[in-house]
C-alpha cells in the first residue's frame, strides 16, 4: 500500500513537472527565451528524472523483479530511457537538437502511460516462469534503451525532411503539436544558421568551422550518430533475446511475432546505414528510411503487445508454445 | 624547415611529458590560441602570466628541434610512396576457359556486391517477414481457402493462390524466403571481399599529404597562422591520435578500429546465417508428455529436422520422471514448473540425475531437455477407505485458454440401466479439486495434500494424490556453437563499429600550419573536438609582433 501510494505520487509528479517543462519550451520557442526560465525546465528534467527512477526503484523493491514485466513499466523505462538520452550529450557538453526530440518524447510516453492505458495495467504483475530470468533485465532493458534511441534517431531524420519539404508539410503542422513545433523551431534556426553561413561565405574566412555544417547536415549527422547507437543496443538486446530464448523456449530463434518484427526494424535501420555510405542517397533518402523505421518501430513495440499474439504476450502468456 | 628525410614518429607517452612542460588548460586569451613568446614570458598579460613553455619559432633552419622516434615505423617504407600504387598481377594466359570463368566470377562478384541490390534484398526481406506475421502460418490448405476466397478476393486481388502458391502459408522455410536470405548472404560475401577488404590497405596506408590544396578540400579544415606542426602533434597525441610526420606534413588518426569493424559484422552476420543453416539441417527435435514416474527413450521421440541429422549414441538414454510439481505465488497462480529427471545408459546406470525448470534445461551428451509444458495425468482417489484407485484426467476444451481437467468416479448404482451416475471432479492445476455429486451440484474443493476426507452421496472420498505429466521438448542442435560464436562477434563488432576513424593531415606552409581532417562517422564532434585542440596550439610570435600586440592591448 505504501508503495502503491509512493508510485502513484512519483508518477503524478514526473508528469506534472513535465508538463512545466514543455510550457516552458514552447514559450521559449514562440515568445522569446528567458535564461532563467531555461535553467528551471532543466532543472524541471531533473526532478523528473528522480521521480521516475524513484518509481522504478519503489517497483522493483515492492515487486521483487526488474520492473520491466508489462507495457506500463516498459513505458515507464522508455521515458527514463528518452531522459538518460537527453542527458548524455549534457554531459560530453555538446550542443545539439536532441533534446528538442527527447523532452516531448519523454512527455509523451509518459501521458500515454499514465492516462492512456487502463488502470488495471498499472498493478505490478508477477512474473511467469518464463520470465524469471537474469535475461529479462538484459534483453529488456536492451531493447526499450534501443527503441528509445532509435526513435530519436528517426524523429531527428523525419525532422530533416520536414524541413525540406516545408512547404508541402503545412497542413501537417496544425494537427501535431510536436511537429508544429519543431517545425517553427527549425525554422528559426534554419534562418539563423543561414545567415551564419551567408557571413562565412562572404567576408571571414577563418570563420570557425562549426558553422560550416548547415542545419540540415547537422541534424543528419546528429541522427546518423544517435541512430548507429540505438542499431547498437538493437543488436545486443535481439541477441540477448536469442540467448534467452534458446534457454526458456527451445531455440534461439521461432519466428514468433515480436522477434519478427524486432528483425524487420533492426533490417530497416541496416538499410539506414547502408544508405548512408552511399553520396547520393545520403540525406533524403536515408531519412525516409529513418522515417519509415519510426513507424516500424511503433508497430513492434506496440501493435505487436496489443494484438496479444506469439510467445512475447506476456499478459496471456500460459507456458503453451504452439 | 627540417629536412624531408627526417621521420618524426614521436612516442605519444614520452614525448609527451618532453615537449609539453607545463600541460595548463589554454589561457582565457581575447584570441583562443594559447600565444608562447620566443624570449621574454609577457608579464601580467592574459590569463596566468605565469611562465609559459618556450618553444623557438621557426625562424632559422638550424634551430628547430627534432624529436627522433623510438622505433621505426613499420610501415614507413610503404607509406613513403603514396602514388606507388598495388601493382596488378598480370592475368596469365591459361586459356579461353578460365578466363571466361574469372570474368564471369568478377562479373557475378561486381553484380553481389552492388548495394542497391543489398538494399532492394534487405528492404524485400523485411516485406516478407512482414508479410508472414500478418497471414496466419502454418494453417491446413482449407483454412486459406476459406480466408482468401476466389470469388472475394482481399484487398481485391489476394486469393488463396497468392499464398499457397509460393508457400507463404510457411514463410519462412519457403523457398522464396530462403533464397532471399541466401542472396543477401551471397551480397554480403561479396560485398565483405570486394569493398570491404581492399578498403583495409587504404585504411593501413599512412598517406601524407604535399599540397595545402588538397588539405582543405576536407570535411574539416582550417590554417594556423604563427604555428609549428611539431605543437600540433602534440597536442593531437594528448587527445589519443596515432601521429606521424614526414618533413613538413602530418598524419594522424584514431579509432582505426571503427573503420575495421563493419568487415566484422559482416563476417559474423555470416557467421550466424550458417550456423542457423547447421541448426535448420543438422538439428533434432521432439517433445513429449510424461507422467510423474514413467520413463521414454530419447530416440524414440527425436525427428530429424534436415538431411543432415545424424543421431548420436546418447539417443539410446532413457529418461526417468521422478518428480513432476510445481510451486505457486500466494494469489494462486504458478510460479515455477519443475520435473526431476534422472538419465539412465543402456546398462541401467544412472548418468544424470537433476530437476529442471523453465529456463533452466538439462543439457547432456548434446541434448538438451526442456520444460515446456504440462499436463494433469491421473487423481488418486480412495473411496470408502478402499483404493487408492488411479482416475485417468482427460483435458477438457472450454472456450479460453486456461487448462482444465476433467474426471468421474462411478458409482455402483444398483438400479441404474440408463445411465450412470457418480462424482465429477475437476481441476485447473494440481491444487485444488472441486467436486460435484451424482446430480452435478457442486459439493467442495479439496488439496491432494490436505488429506481430508469429503463425503458426497453418502461415500467418504480422500483425494490422496494428484498425477502431473510433465511437457518436455528435447532437441540436439549442432549450430549453437557457430551461432553464438557469431552473436558474440557480432555484438563486439557492432560496438567498435561506433567508434569513428578520424583521420587528420596538417602541412606547414612557412609559418602557418595548414589543416584537414575527416572523420567517417561523429563528424560534429570531431570538428568540435579539432575547434578544442586547435584552440590549444601555442602561438608563435616574434618579438617585434609581440611589442605590437603589447601596444594594441594598453589601448
Amino acid at each position: 500500500m505504501l508503495f502503491a501510494t509512493l508510485e502513484h505520487i512519483l508518477t503524478h509528479i514526473s508528469f506534472s513537472t513535465i508538463s512545466i517543462v514543455i510550457t516552458i519550451h514552447l514559450r521559449a520557442l514562440l515568445v522569446r527565451e528567458l535564461g532563467g526560465l531555461r535553467d528551471s525546465s532543466e532543472k524541471g528534467m531533473i526532478a523528473t528524472f528522480f521521480s521516475i527512477t524513484g518509481f522504478l526503484v519503489s517497483r522493483w523493491l515492492s515487486s521483487g523483479h526488474f520492473p520491466l514485466s508489462n507495457l506500463y513499466e516498459s513505458l515507464i523505462f522508455l521515458s527514463w530511457a528518452l531522459y538518460i538520452l537527453h542527458t548524455i550529450p549534457k554531459v560530453q557538453n555538446s550542443k545539439n537538437d536532441l533534446s528538442t526530440i527527447t523532452t516531448p518524447s519523454t512527455i509523451l510516453t509518459q501521458g500515454f502511460a499514465t492516462s492512456g492505458l487502463l488502470t488495471e495495467m498499472h498493478q505490478s504483475t508477477i512474473l511467469v516462469p518464463a520470465l524469471q530470468s537474469q535475461w529479462l533485465m538484459m534483453h529488456v532493458s536492451m531493447m526499450l534503451l534501443s527503441y528509445a534511441t532509435l526513435l530519436c534517431g528517426s524523429l531527428l531524420s523525419a525532422a530533416i525532411l520536414i524541413i525540406r519539404f516545408r512547404n508541402n508539410f503545412n497542413f501537417f503542422s496544425k494537427k501535431n503539436k510536436n511537429v508544429l513545433k519543431k517545425t517553427f523551431l527549425f525554422s528559426k534556426m534554419e534562418y539563423f544558421y543561414a545567415k551564419r553561413s551567408y557571413f562565412k561565405s562572404a567576408s571571414v574566412p577563418s570563420f570557425p568551422n562549426y558553422y560550416k555544417y548547415q542545419l540540415t547536415e547537422r541534424l543528419d549527422s546528429w541522427s546518423y550518430r544517435v541512430i548507429s547507437l540505438g542499431f547498437t543496443l538493437l543488436t545486443i538486446g535481439i541477441l540477448c533475446g536469442a540467448v534467452w530464448a534458446n534457454e526458456a523456449w527451445g531455440s534461439y530463434w521461432n519466428w514468433d511475432p515480436k522477434e519478427t518484427w524486432a528483425f524487420i526494424t533492426w533490417t530497416i535501420f541496416a538499410i539506414y546505414l547502408h544508405s548512408r555510405t552511399n553520396q547520393n542517397w545520403k540525406g533524403t533518402n536515408s531519412a525516409l528510411v529513418a522515417s519509415i523505421g519510426f513507424l516500424i518501430i511503433w508497430i513492434c513495440y506496440f501493435g505487436i503487445n496489443l494484438l496479444g499474439i506469439g510467445l512475447h504476450s506476456y499478459g496471456s502468456f500460459t507456458l503453451t508454445p504452439n | 624547415m627540417p629536412s624531408p628525410t627526417c621521420y618524426l614518429l614521436l612516442n605519444p607517452s614520452r614525448a609527451h611529458r618532453r615537449l609539453l612542460p607545463s600541460p595548463r588548460p589554454p589561457a582565457a586569451a581575447r584570441c583562443g590560441r594559447l600565444r608562447v613568446s620566443c624570449d621574454v614570458p609577457r608579464q601580467g598579460g592574459d590569463g596566468g602570466g605565469a611562465k609559459r613553455g618556450v618553444i623557438p619559432s621557426g625562424d632559422g633552419k638550424g634551430k628547430k628541434r627534432v624529436v627522433f622516434f623510438d622505433a621505426a615505423p613499420p610501415l614507413a617504407q610503404q607509406s613513403g610512396g603514396e602514388e606507388g600504387k598495388v601493382k596488378k598481377a598480370e592475368p596469365k594466359q591459361d586459356g579461353a576457359a578460365l578466363r571466361l570463368l574469372r570474368r564471369a566470377t568478377k562479373r557475378t562478384l561486381s553484380v553481389l556486391s552492388n548495394l542497391p541490390l543489398a538494399i532492394t534484398e534487405m528492404f524485400a526481406i523485411a516485406g516478407l517477414m512482414a508479410l508472414g506475421t500478418v497471414i496466419d502460418q502454418g494453417e491446413a490448405p482449407s483454412y486459406y481457402l476459406e480466408k482468401f476466397p476466389e470469388d472475394n478476393p482481399v484487398l481485391g486481388f489476394i486469393t488463396w493462390r497468392w499464398i499457397l502458391t509460393p508457400g507463404f502459408d510457411h514463410m519462412f522455410s519457403s523457398p522464396v524466403f530462403l533464397g532471399l536470405l541466401a542472396l543477401l548472404a551471397a551480397s554480403l560475401m561479396a560485398c565483405t571481399y570486394t569493398t570491404q577488404l581492399p578498403m583495409v590497405k587504404v585504411a593501413k596506408r599512412w598517406s601524407f599529404m604535399s599540397s595545402g590544396g588538397s588539405i582543405r578540400k576536407q570535411d574539416f579544415s582550417d590554417s594556423l597562422p604563427r604555428a609549428s606542426i611539431q605543437d600540433l602533434g602534440v597536442i593531437l597525441m594528448g587527445a589519443g591520435y596515432e601521429v606521424f610526420t614526414k618533413g613538413p606534413s602530418l598524419y594522424a588518426f584514431k579509432g582505426l578500429a571503427g573503420r575495421y569493424a563493419p568487415i566484422g559484422v559482416h563476417l559474423a552476420m555470416i557467421l550466424v546465417m550458417a550456423g542457423a543453416t547447421l541448426t535448420a539441417t543438422g538439428s533434432f527435435k521432439g517433445s513429449v508428455d510424461v507422467p510423474q514416474g514413467l520413463n521414454f527413450v530419447i530416440g524414440d521421440i527425436m525427428k530429424p529436422k534436415g538431411f543432415l541429422s545424424v543421431a548420436p549414441d546418447v539417443f539410446n538414454t532413457e529418461v526417468h520422471v521422478n518428480r513432476f510439481y510445481m510451486e505457486y505465488y500466494d494469489s494462486g497462480e504458478v510460479s515455477q514448473f519443475y520435473s526431476d529427471l534422472s538419465l539412465f545408459d543402456l546398462d541401467g546406470k544412472e548418468v544424470m540425475r537433476r530437476t529442471i525448470k523453465v529456463n533452466d534445461p538439462l543439457r547432456y551428451g548434446g541434448i538438451t531437455i526442456y520444460q515446456t509444458d504440462w499436463g494433469f495425468s491421473a487423481l488418486q482417489v480412495k473411496k470408502n477407505g478402499e483404493g487408492p484407485f488411479n482416475l485417468a484426467m482427460a483435458p477438457l476444451k472450454l472456450n479460453g485458454d486456461k487448462k482444465l481437467y476433467g474426471t468421474f468416479l462411478p458409482l455402483e448404482d444398483s438400479d441404474s440401466s440408463s445411465s450412470v451416475k457418480g462424482i465429477s471432479m475437476l481441476a485447473r492445476d494440481l491444487q485444488s479439486i472441486v467436486l460435484y455429486d451424482q446430480d452435478g451440484k457442486f459439493v467442495g474443493v479439496r488439496r491432494p495434500s490436505s488429506k481430508l476426507p469429503i463425503e458426497i452421496n453418502g461415500n467418504e472420498i480422500l483425494i490422496e494424490d494428484a498425477i502431473g505429466s510433465t511437457g518436455l521438448d528435447l532437441k540436439t542442435d549442432p549450430g549453437i556453437p557457430v551461432v553464438y560464436a557469431g552473436f558474440g562477434a557480432l555484438m563486439l563488432t557492432t560496438c567498435i563499429s561506433y567508434l569513428s576513424h578520424a583521420q587528420l593531415w596538417a602541412l606547414q606552409d612557412g609559418t602557418t600550419v595548414v589543416i584537414g581532417g575527416k572523420s567517417n562517422r561523429a563528424k560534429i564532434e570531431f570538428s568540435d573536438e579539432m575547434n578544442r585542440l586547435l584552440n590549444k596550439v601555442p602561438e608563435l610570435i616574434s618579438v617585434n609582433e609581440k611589442t605590437v600586440d603589447n601596444k594594441s592591448s594598453a589601448t
